[in-house]
């Protein structure tokens, strides 16, 4: 059934017409080329053009309609006739539902369609990653407060709003399960058919027992972190209709269209080709936008009512019902011997994987195989056990889990440190991985750069431990530094995940890549049009990206994980590459030469003796352009054992070392950041303006869930569900001086040497923030949050003094 | 409902216009005049995402009711450009990386643009404290600070700034 809707104007990235579009790519490209010659460039001959981009500090196309306020984000979509659609959601944590009324809901005046999810055919109703364990909305039981139970669709929001608070639901409450640890008590109410143990991973290599034996220093700590939520400034929003030849298609924002599809496909029972999924400009995501957020609704209520509809989700909403980060406790015992040399280490994990199965089971398994990075262990022991609770489901988010592994091993690095009298950078040198090193996985590795990151700090670290030692108190709060580290594999954990790319010209020389892999906000899209265009040798203002659609692009896999600059990076050079070659063919040809008299460099063809414009070239090659089409793969082999842990889970690693200055205000329990110095090895840097970007705000997210932010679940609910009560990082609260390095490496399988840095930053801050606090109070926190109530209790204490409890 | 009549200047356009009593601004632009730059997030007047100039102060529309609102003139983010070219606070942005998502942009690119108008040249601590009320959870803020602080560097070496 055909609707009358075709597309909303604009294209993915503007809501405003060609003509308007035209102008200020334009202008645009005006800014860039003045930025290149502001560098020292010399353009004298392309009107618009500059090649050769990377590396290049350059502003982001996409930037040009966010500053004015043009980006097509979900919400700004607009089409005529378009329901609105709401949900009605459980405020029960864990119960029967004996009986939904939607009688009075149907009634409101506006209101066009209630649907159950007893409406949806028994063998569609479940959606999920690995697992289809995640009902669309609830049937017959809830497991979390905030599921969605019923999807209303009314003319307007309000109609829709006022209707779910018609609806009545009787449940018959079931015990409710608060923790992992409640969850796996012998008697324990079960949350999953299949019980409550989500999953139980364990890997050991060498002799544990004997490894800690030959130690002379044993280290034993339980570190704690809690729930935490992405807190992407966008909620999740989509808009789905039926296009004119009769596609079920959602605009939604999202880090997977090409997943969306699928599950949009299963859930409405229509064939692949039959429904589009295409993600619109992204307000920010950090894995909170993987799981199915609205477009599985949308799209049963557009088939019901043949009319477009569309849903955001409130604040509110995206606290209580998105996917959070897993609240974990850590037990761990690190062993070494008098000269820092690590012998053995224990690692015990219980996490609390919330209501559904989502992305527990890979947050699970990296953080197996990541245990002991970035460092040499020879006996290692791993166990990770993840839970159902009664909350809602802990999923993926930056870093998959490895901020809170490193949270402990970063902070027994440091303790090591002390305990032995070495420094902390030494304690590391002396086990740090180099090339050739394998991880406990068996992995070998290559272009590691670690040492170097190490080296990068240390002058800083060696300098303020002097400048604090001389002044150790400022403003009446005591100083410290502490620092961390990582290594983080790129890409998804042990199974292949590819990435692919397509160019294509017309007869006018505008070019389109073609990619799967959606710009969730970290500028891929840029970084993407400057490695294709260098590969191909063409100007940068000629390509203009399409990304993230599941009708014109081919599933490259998510943007996660860091994967998108490495794996559709080398898709993107390979591609441009293989575009290359085919223009030079057709221009040989159109001019009847062999190829090899034919080269096209620096944005100009280079046709025997003659060198003639790109544009030229395509209006030579005329129609032939339209048999062009430059195509890159890029699938490296990545194979493991899930079962044993063992082959090459990962394409490549990246590594680093963060450092931090705090300031303690002991009388308030309070940690002020003052400043940050960071070091990487992440290859090559496509664009720095971006790469930068992306450590900044690690580093300043770190920052913020290493002090401040938890998700505070009492009684089976999230009790601070708004920004007002759910603390984040302000202009205020953070260094404005974060220093950045990267340390000079190419890694030999990455596009122009290229790495993935998208997550990494984040993941030493906690533990560089603890011992910074260990070296300005004395005290190691081993929570996260080190809030102001915690922090204060831990001084009160080491002095001797405990706090009692409050009433509750 | 009672509707209440009142009337907007927004980017220089007057409309005239019937809201109900708890339609707040964010909606009215968004809804009614189809200006969706104007980022709508928390509603509660904490995050800033939908920050516009109200007389030229910028203010959270998500909680000022349109009712109140009226007679007075709005300034949106797609009310800054002028004859197709980008105000100093916008190309700064966009050059110096000060935008990622750009969910929160219109709020930041708005505050900024009030506080240099006020206050040509401020010091680092006088840009936090303007900025203090948006919130961005890509860029560290870092960037943004650095952004504002370059527009302000300009006005005082006399370079043209709209
Ligand atoms: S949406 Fe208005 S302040 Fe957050
Ligand atoms: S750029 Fe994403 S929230 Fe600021």
């Amino acid at each position: 059934m055909p609707g009358p809707w075709t597309e909303p104007p604009g294209e993915k990235f503007a809501l405003e017409d060609l003509e308007a579009q035209a102008h200020w790519q334009r202008e645009y490209h005006r800014i860039v080329r003045a930025i290149r010659e502001e560098m020292g460039a010399d353009l004298p001959e392309a009107a618009e053009g500059v090649t050769g981009t990377v590396g290049m500090p350059l502003p982001r196309n996409d930037v040009l309609y966010k500053v004015r306020g043009r980006a097509r984000y979900a919400a700004n979509i607009k089409m005529a006739d378009m329901l609105h659609c709401r949900f009605v959601r459980s405020e029960q944590a864990h119960a029967r539902i004996l009986r939904i009324d939607t009688t009075q809901a149907e009634a409101v005046p506006g209101v066009v369609a209630v649907l159950k999810g007893e409406e949806i055919p028994p063998d569609r109703r479940l959606i999920g990653t690995l697992t289809q364990d995640t009902p669309v909305l609830a049937v017959d039981k809830v497991r979390f407060a905030g599921e969605p139970i019923v999807a209303i669709a009314a003319e307007t929001p309000e109609a829709a709003e006022a209707a779910c608070l018609l609806v009545e639901v009787d449940y018959e409450p079931l015990p409710v399960i608060h923790s992992p640890e409640e969850a796996l008590a012998a008697d324990a109410e079960t949350i999953d058919a299949e019980g409550n143990v989500i999953g139980d991973l364990l890997h050991e290599i060498g002799d544990l027992e004997a490894g800690l034996a030959q130690a002379d220093v044993v280290l034993e700590n339980e570190y704690v972190v809690e729930s935490m939520d992405h807190a992407f400034l966008e909620p999740p929003s989509g808009l789905c209709f039926l296009d004119p030849e009769g596609v079920l298609t959602v605009l939604v924002c999202t880090q997977y269209p090409h997943y969306h599809h699928k599950q949009v496909a299963r859930v409405t029972g229509l064939p692949l080709e039959k429904v589009r999924v295409s993600q619109t400009v992204v307000g920010g995501a950090f894995g909170g936008k993987m799981d199915n957020a609205v477009e599985c609704a949308l799209a049963l209520l557009t088939l019901r009512t043949g009319r477009p509809t569309t849903a955001t989700l409130s604040r509110e909403e995206v606290f209580t019902s998105t996917t959070k980060r897993h609240a974990m406790t850590i037990r761990q015992k690190l062993g070494a011997t008098k000269d820092g040399k690590l012998t053995a280490l224990d690692v015990e994990v219980l996490s609390d994987g919330g209501a559904y199965r989502s992305y527990s089971m890979i947050v699970g398994g990296r953080c197996v195989i990541h245990t002991g990075m970035p460092y040499r262990i020879p006996n290692v022991r791993s166990h990770y056990v993840v839970a159902f609770t009664n909350y809602p489901p802990a999923g993926a988010m930056r870093s998959f889990g490895i901020v809170k592994m490193a949270f402990a091993m970063e902070s027994q690095m440091n303790e090591l440190a002390e305990r032995l009298g070495l420094s902390p950078i030494e304690v590391r040198r002396r086990n740090a991985m180099v090339d050739d090193d394998k991880t406990i996985i068996g992995q070998k590795l290559w272009d590691v750069a670690y040492h170097e990151t190490l080296d990068a700090i240390e002058p800083i670290y060696e300098r303020l431990r002097r400048e604090i030692a001389a002044e150790p108190t400022r403003n009446g709060r005591k100083r410290g530094i502490g620092l961390a580290s990582l290594g983080y594999g790129i890409g998804y954990s042990g199974v292949r995940n590819p990435s692919t790319a397509r160019m294509y010209v017309d007869a006018e020389g505008q070019v389109l890549a073609c990619c799967g892999t959606p710009d969730i906000g970290t500028g891929s899209d840029m970084s993407l049009a400057m490695i294709a265009a260098q590969s191909a040798g063409i100007s940068l203002h000629r390509v203009r990206v399409i990304s993230g659609d599941s009708t014109k692009t081919d599933d490259s896999g998510p943007t996660s994980a860091s994967r998108t600059t490495y794996f559709s990076g080398n898709a993107a050079y390979i591609c441009g590459q293989d575009f290359k070659r085919q223009i030079e063919e057709a221009v040989a040809k159109a001019r009847d030469l062999p190829a090899e008299r034919v080269r096209l460099e620096d944005d100009r063809v280079l046709v025997g003796n003659d060198s003639i414009g790109f544009e030229e070239a395509c209006a030579l090659i005329g129609e032939g352009t339209e048999e062009i089409c430059g195509y890159g793969k890029f699938d490296p082999d990545i194979a493991m054992d899930i079962l044993k842990f063992s082959g090459n889970p990962y394409a490549t690693y990246t590594f680093g070392t963060d450092m931090v200055e705090v300031e303690v205000d002991e009388e308030l329990g309070q940690i002020d950041v003052v400043r940050a110095w960071t070091a990487h090895d992440a290859g090559t840097v496509i664009n720095p303006v971006g790469t930068e970007g992306q450590i900044d705000g690690g580093v300043v997210m770190g920052i913020g869930q290493a002090l401040w932010e938890r998700c505070v679940r009492k009684d089976g609910v999230i009790a601070n569900p708004h920004y007002r009560d759910y603390l984040m990082a302000g202009a205020k609260d953070v260094p404005l001086e974060i220093e950045n390095t990267f340390v000079e490496n190419k890694d030999r399988t990455g596009p122009y040497g290229a790495k993935g840095v998208a997550e990494v930053s984040l993941i030493p801050i906690p533990a560089a923030i603890a011992s910074a606090v260990r070296h300005a109070s004395g005290v190691w926190p081993n929570h996260l949050p080190m809030d102001a109530e915690y922090l204060y209790r831990l001084i009160a204490e080491a002095r001797g003094k405990p706090v009692a409890d409050a009433a509750e | 409902m009672t509707q209440l009549d009142i009337s907007l200047t927004v980017n220089g356009a007057r409309h005239e216009l019937s809201v109900g009593p708890t339609e707040m601004l964010t909606e009215v632009l968004r809804r009614r005049l189809d200006m969706t730059g104007t980022n709508r997030d928390c509603g509660m007047g904490i995050c800033g995402a939908c920050t516009v100039l109200l007389d030229g102060q910028p203010v959270s529309s998500c909680i000022l009711l349109a009712a109140l609102a009226d007679g007075s003139e709005i300034t949106t983010v797609e009310g800054l450009e002028r004859d197709g070219r980008l105000t100093a606070v916008q190309e700064a942005f966009l050059r110096h990386g000060a935008v990622q998502c750009g969910y929160c942009t219109p709020g930041f690119v708005i505050t900024s643009t009030a506080l240099l108008e006020e206050n040509p040249s401020p010091s680092r601590e006088e840009i936090v404290e303007a900025l203090k009320g948006n919130l961005c959870r890509c860029t560290g803020y870092k960037k943004i600070v650095e952004a504002v602080e370059a527009v302000a560097r300009a006005k005082g070496d006399g370079v043209g700034v709209s």
